[in-house]
């Protein structure tokens, strides 16, 4: 089994919008080379198991506000910080969720975790080695998705 | 008396829980939910009738799907409700474990609405016509 690449990122991504974001398929998650402006939204799950590593979800504040405020189905006016926080969190589960699919068996993923406002733009993964990413921008606001390994597990690969 | 069938979303996530209830109630079916397995158990403590379903997500804290199903499959008075995962969880030996611990299907995350009525209407819980 070979590691995830951009590609299985973006037919990941792909079905998710058409799942929960976009069911008409008119408005698509659409790759780009810009990365989501500061302060961000972080979105994360870790894998532990027979793969070691995290799949991270950084959104532009507005992207975040956006996508939150589609799968609840509420204005993007009405969400609150809990709302984003629960709903990014979700999409990560579920993008994670499938990139661990690709991953060995016996991996497992845990609860997802949120970082808004300014300790977002602090976090780091210096342990990690980025394994792919693909960026793009939704409803024109930018969003990334990026797998990374320890870099132990990198390493023994 | 119309009976209004019943179901239970398990899902920490209440965005997950507010799609799904969506989707359940256009089907005709009356919602309760919980965050967790824990809260899931001591919610059928409570509510008459028993639901029908319980749509069940796997990873949440305090108590996860998986052990949802073994409890629930532990007592005699749950045998009549179906029990369905809705998971991220899509690796072979993890649905083949749901499964043998006594969950009837498996749904795995992302879904479309048809995807979860035509598994309900599989398990006959969705009068004919509506799917």
């Amino acid at each position: 089994m070979s590691a995830p690449t951009t590609d299985d990122l973006h037919a990941i991504t792909e079905q998710v919008w058409l799942s929960y974001l976009d069911p008409e398929g008119v408005n698509p998650f659409l790759p780009s080379p810009d990365a989501p402006p500061s302060p961000h939204v972080i979105a994360a799950v870790s894998v532990t198991g027979a793969w070691e590593g995290h799949v991270v979800m950084t959104f532009s504040e507005r992207a975040a506000e956006l996508s939150s405020a589609a799968l609840l189905g509420m204005g993007d006016d009405e969400v609150t910080p809990d709302d984003i926080a629960d709903a990014v969190g979700e999409l990560v589960n579920v993008i994670g969720g499938n990139v661990k699919s690709l991953l060995p068996d016996g991996s497992l993923l845990s609860l997802p975790h949120v970082v808004t406002g300014e300790s977002a733009g602090n976090t780091r993964w210096p342990a990690a080695v980025e394994v792919c990413r693909l960026q793009g921008s939704w409803q024109d606001e930018k969003i990334a998705i990026s797998v990374w390994t320890s870099k132990s597990a990198g390493e023994g690969a | 008396m119309i009976i209004v069938p019943t179901a239970m979303i398990i899902d920490d996530s209440r965005a997950m829980r507010l799609i799904l209830r969506r989707i359940v109630t256009q089907l005709g079916f009356e919602v309760h939910e919980a965050g967790n397995g824990k809260e899931a158990l001591d919610l059928l403590e409570t509510v008459d009738p028993m639901p029908q379903v319980a749509l069940i997500d796997w990873n949440m804290p305090v108590m996860n799907g998986l052990e949802f199903v073994t409890a629930v499959r532990s007592q005699e008075r749950y045998r009549q409700m179906t029990l369905m995962m809705v998971t991220t969880e899509s690796e072979h030996g993890q649905i083949v474990r749901a499964l043998a611990a006594g969950a009837h299907e498996y749904v795995i995350k992302p879904f479309t609405p048809e995807a979860i009525a035509e598994k309900l209407a599989l398990l006959g819980l969705v009068p004919s016509g509506i799917v």
